[in-house]
Order: C-alpha cells, then structure tokens, then sequence
C-alpha cells in the first residue's frame, strides 16, 4: 500500500480523499493556490505544498507544478478528485512517465473514453445500445425521409455546425419531416453559415440514469447498481439518488450487465462511471463513461457500504477487488443535494464571497462532504461547488423526508446558496412520484423564487435584529472574559436601560 | 428601544424592551413577551408563547443575515446610506448609466468601444466567475461615455466597468 498520496485538487472532493487517505493511514498532502491557502484542504491534510496563483491554468492544471509537487514530497500516487486535471490523458501519461502512480483509469482506455466518436464506434461494434442516428448529413433532402423511417419517429434534426439548439427541430410524424427539415436548414445556416443537418432518435421525457463501476487491473469488474441524476439545471446535475425510481430488478440487471461491457471493451480500469439515457418506454442508450470519481459517488457508497475512495486507492496499489458482482445489494435509499454558491433567482449565477455562518446538518443517516467553514471565503477562481448534502433512509419517502429536514437545519449566512431551491425541489409533488425528467427544473419549476416567508417568523428576525445590536453595542464578544458563574450577556448591557429610548 | 429597519426591502418600525429578565416586541400597535438569550456570537434562543426559535445570525459592513426556520431574512439598519438606497426610482436610472459587474469575478473582454453607440440589448462586456461566463448587456440606447476595465481585470459587484450616456 502507499505510504503517501498526493490530492491535485481542492474543495470538498479534495477534503473527502484526504480524510480517506487518513483512514487508511496514508499520509495526505495537498495543493493549494494563493486563493485557498486558508481553505478547509489546507487544514485538513498532513502536508501542503504550494502550487502558484490563483487561476487554475496557474495552479490546480499546471501539470509541471503537480507533479512537481508530487516528486518533491515523495509521494508515491496522485489522486485527482474530479474536475482539474482528473480527466486529462496527457497528465495521465505524465505520471506514468515519472512512476507516479495516477489513480484512475489508464491513459489509453482514458483517450478512448474521452473521444465521442471513436467511443460510440467501439460501442456499436460491441453491440452496446446507443442514440440511434445519421453518421454525417445528406446532399438530398429526399433521403432523409427514409433515414427518418430507419431511425424511428419521433426523430430530432440537430445542425451538424451546431449547439446551443439551433437549428433542432423535433418531428413526431413523416408528413411534417419536409418543411422541418427545411426550417431547420435555414436556422442552422442563419446562426452557424453552414445548413447541413442530420437526424437523430429523439428521446422523449428522457431519465439521466448512471452505473457505478470498479474494475481492477487484473480484469474483475463490478457495478454497484444505477444513480438517477436527472434533476439538472445548466446541464448539470443537483440532485442524485439511488435506487432510480425509474428501475426494476430485470432492466437493473440488464443495465448493470451493459455497463460492465463497456468497461471491458475499452479496456478501463479504476472507479468509473457508465451513463445512460432512458427514455419513457424504458428503452436504453448509451451516453458516455465519465473517467473519474463521481460528484455523486456518496449516493453509491450509502446504498452498497463501499467506501469508492478506498476502492480507487487500492486498485491502484494493486490490489484485487475483495467482492464479487453476486454478493453486492443495494440497501435503502439514498439521495444526495449538491450545494452551490449561486443565485437560484438569477440564472443560478454564481454568488462568490465570504461566509459568514456555517452550520452544517447532521444526524443519523446525513452525511455531509464539505469544502467550506464559517469566515472562509469563496474564490471567485474555481466551481462554485461548496458541499454535498447526502441522507440515507430505508426508503425513498423517508429519504425524501430526511433530506427535507437536513436542507432546513443547513444553515450558510453570507452569501447566496440554492439550499432553498433544492428544498422546492425534493418537496416537488412531481419529485415525490419518482417522475423525474432531464427537463423537470425547466418544466416545474421555471423562474423560481423563494416561498412568502411567514410574517410572524419577520417579526421575530426584527426582534433579533434589535437583540443584536443592543448586543453588538456592547461589544459581545468581550463578555468571555466574564467569570463563568456570572456569564449573563445582559450584566453586560452597560447604558441600555429598562424602556429606553421610549 | 426603538428601531428601524430595512427587511427585505421593506422598512419596519420595532421597539424592543427590557423588563423582569423578558423582552417585549413591539410592532405597531401589537405586543409580545419574549425570551431571548445570546447562545454564542451567531446563535440566539427566543421563548415566545411557548415556542422555541434556534436563530442564527451573522453582520456583515451592510446588514445582518438571519435564518429563522429554513427561512433566511436579511436586516439592514435604516441609516442615510440605506435612505439613497431606498430612493429606487432615481436608482434605476443611474444602474443603467453606470454598467456594473453581475458578479465578482474577471473581465474576459470588452465588446464597445469609448464614444460608440449601443443599442439596448447589445453586449458591452463578458465578465467570468467561478466558471461560467456572462454577458452583459445594455438596458437602454445611448453611448459609451467611458470604459473603465480591460480584459483580464479582477472586478467587485460596485465597480462601475462602463459609463453610458444618453444621446
């Protein structure tokens, strides 16, 4: 086993293997840049090296600076968190180069993962489902039509120059295909310069439904059942759970099976992660495998008792997979809130600065990963990402319940966070039901706005306003000075007198 | 004592007194006992008609930020600044003149130049935080009087990036 690792990020991700690496008495050092010299990595590690400025070009990507900071402490592995470098073949290739044990995947099963189209090539010479579809686009507009049919309706027309939803167009029957076709042209040549488009199936009230993998080096895979990350907003996810609501034993199975597939057909090894769409005919696509520790890995752990981490840390060291697929189950349920400093009311902009207060959640079944404490400050530099919230409950109803609860005791004093947001969402009738789409924060929830508070809970916040600043006059903080049996912050109230000011 | 605060961009009249170790709230004409004990620097405990509220707080220079229940509420003490702040109309006149950051963050460029004319709804300058970037548009038709940052500019929500004027 290594003796020391180091952690080439920050934040929570980078608090939560550090404390790993603890567990498994390996010594942690960390990276920082000249913004987080006081983050909560910095304070948590048994080693801290400093890797230059502020941007993250500067600092946390700067791959001569980590595996400088690598060789000069000694350290035996790198772990990359997610994000940063995590994903970066060519710094992959770099620790190979210098004996630095990177943990994750290899960097050839990396850059084939990485490449969209060579990985949806191996994937339709395997046999793996993917997003049915035209390879490149057409010349004759007449041929669409039995590309379309070849396909299935209902069928997208996406701009091959595309993005951002320009030029898409959905077409649900043959009759309409023409004069879409045509409209799509013109908007792609209008916004790109270019009017080519093809078709694709076009998934409708599509699931975002992840299989969990470990593979080890020696060939054994696992997956450790599904998370559904539907709830999204800007594409990203903020809400994941598991069991998905959308699964039954048999489809499980028989994703799982899949998942384990493409892990062996591309030759990875290490955590990783098998996505998939699911449309509302339970029918499957394969998406892509992110080569990384999760965001959302603490859904899986609680759900299996697998502590990811110190799974990824000892494949890498060598070592073979202690489990086999038939003794893994997945127990209760899990869900997991992503905490982000940002303005739910505004486009969820991201809402930097320093915090003031922080108390975080706790009790049975909450667990909380955190990069953050009261008076730390957030850089404007990095992922807004301040801290993930995860409940566990025998059920989904109860988890729901739980995560309802930890949102209302989660208190963040300072700046803007989306906690109130995300307690709208987990209370969602729509939520509750299990009937969760990639388009659920569009759809229910558009141009969001905190819920009226009640009246009597602003009187009393005038209340305490005033307590306050009859306290602070009297300069509070000097009252720990007092002799304990005395201690009465009102002894210390000096000129305030009975009705003042009346 | 009395108080006047700003809570959540309303203003509000409180006095709160002292008697026999319990507080009286009183908001216009009604009034309440309360309990209220300083539990550390950010938490406070309020007894009140045989309820038990955990609050915590915190101040910044502007304000101070309450929870109370899941809910959040933020308290500014009426001062001479916080009445020019009250004044909206004047305000909003002078928001769109005076071009600021949505954000702290970074200036990745400025799209106008000094004396050009923008029309509402043109992009004057993209500013990045935390990963993500942001146009910022113009909310009316005028000129650009003066720009103040360049690319590459750390900047605060309060600094003015561009000076329009109204042709």
């Amino acid at each position: 086993m290594f003796k020391k690792i180091l952690i080439a990020n920050r934040g929570e991700i980078a608090v939560r293997i550090i404390k790993a690496c603890q567990e498994m008495d390996i010594t942690a050092v960390a990276v920082y840049s000249d913004a987080d010299r006081s983050s909560l990595h910095v304070q948590t590690a048994d080693e801290a090296v400093y890797v230059g400025a502020a941007p993250a070009k500067e600092s946390y990507l700067n791959i001569d600076r980590i595996i400088q900071a690598g060789k000069d402490t000694g350290s035996e592995a790198i772990h990359p968190g997610y994000g940063f470098l995590a994903e970066n073949a060519e710094f992959v290739q770099r620790c190979e180069q210098e004996n630095i044990v990177f943990i994750g995947p290899n960097s050839k099963a990396m850059k084939l993962v990485g490449d969209k189209i060579r990985s949806r090539q191996t994937m339709e010479k395997a046999g793996i489902p993917i997003i049915p579809g035209m390879k490149s686009a057409l010349k004759d507009i007449s041929k669409y039509k039995s590309e379309a049919e070849k396909i299935g309706y209902p069928v997208m027309i996406k701009a091959s120059a595309g993005g951002g939803g320009k030029g898409m167009r959905i077409v649900y029957k043959e009759a309409d295909l023409k004069p879409a076709l045509e409209a799509g042209k013109r908007e792609a040549k209008a916004a790109f310069g270019n009017d080519s488009v093809y078709l694709e199936k076009y998934i409708e009230e599509p699931r975002h439904i992840e299989f969990q993998v470990l593979a080890d080096n020696f060939g054994n895979t696992v997956h450790i059942f599904e998370r559904e990350c539907s709830i999204q907003r800007r594409h990203q996810k903020i809400v994941e759970e598991s069991p998905s609501p959308a699964l039954e034993t048999e489809l499980r199975e028989k994703m799982g099976a899949i998942a384990r597939k493409v892990i062996n057909v591309t030759g990875y090894n290490n955590a990783g992660t098998v996505e998939f769409l699911l449309d509302k005919d339970k029918k499957f696509y394969f998406l892509e495998v992110n080569a990384r520790l999760q965001v959302e890995h603490p859904v899986t752990e609680l759900i299996s008792g697998i502590d990811l981490v110190h799974q990824q840390i000892e494949i890498a060291a060598g070592q073979k997979l202690a489990f086999k697929q038939k003794e893994l189950q997945q127990k209760g349920h899990a869900i997991e809130c992503r905490i982000y400093a940002e303005d739910p009311t505004n486009n969820f902009l991201p809402s930097p600065g320093k915090i003031l207060f922080l108390k975080e959640p706790a009790g049975p079944g909450v667990r909380h990963d955190c990069g953050i404490h009261s008076d730390c400050d957030v850089p404007v530099y990095y992922d807004p990402i301040l801290a993930k919230l995860i409940v566990w409950a025998a059920d989904r109803d109860k988890a729901c319940r739980r995560m309802k609860k930890a949102l209302d005791d989660y208190v963040v004093l300072g700046i803007k966070t989306n906690i109130g947001f995300l307690k709208d969402v987990i209370a969602h009738p729509l939520f509750k039901a299990g009937k969760t789409t990639t388009d659920f924060i569009k759809d229910n929830l558009p141009d969001w706005h905190p819920p009226e508070k009640p009246q009597s809970l602003k009187e009393l916040a005038l209340a305490v306003a005033a307590f306050n600043s009859q306290d602070t006059n009297k300069q509070r903080r000097g009252y720990e000075a007092e002799p304990k049996e005395t201690f009465s912050p009102w002894n210390k109230l000096g000129k305030w007198s009975i009705g003042g000011g009346k | 004592m009395d108080y006047e605060f700003i809570i959540d961009g309303d203003l509000h009249e409180i006095s709160l007194n002292k008697k026999d170790e319990q507080f009286y709230i009183s908001l216009g004409e009604e009034s309440k006992r309360a309990d209220i004990r300083g539990i550390s620097d950010n938490v406070v405990s309020l007894l009140t008609g045989g309820r038990s509220y955990c609050i915590y707080l915190a101040s910044d220079k502007k304000q101070c930020h309450i929870r109370i229940n899941g809910h959040n509420f933020m308290v500014e003490e009426l001062s001479d600044e916080a009445e020019v702040f009250a004044g909206e109309e004047q305000d909003s006149q002078e928001d769109a003149l005076f071009i600021k950051a949505p954000m702290p963050g970074k200036v990745i460029k400025i799209d106008v130049k000094e004396k050009q004319a923008v029309r509402k709804n043109q992009t004057l300058a993209v500013v990045e935080a935390m990963k993500m970037e942001n146009e910022i548009k113009s909310s009316i038709e005028g000129q650009v009087k003066k720009i103040n940052a360049a690319p590459g500019d750390l900047v605060d929500p309060d600094m003015i990036l561009i000076e329009l004027e109204k042709q």
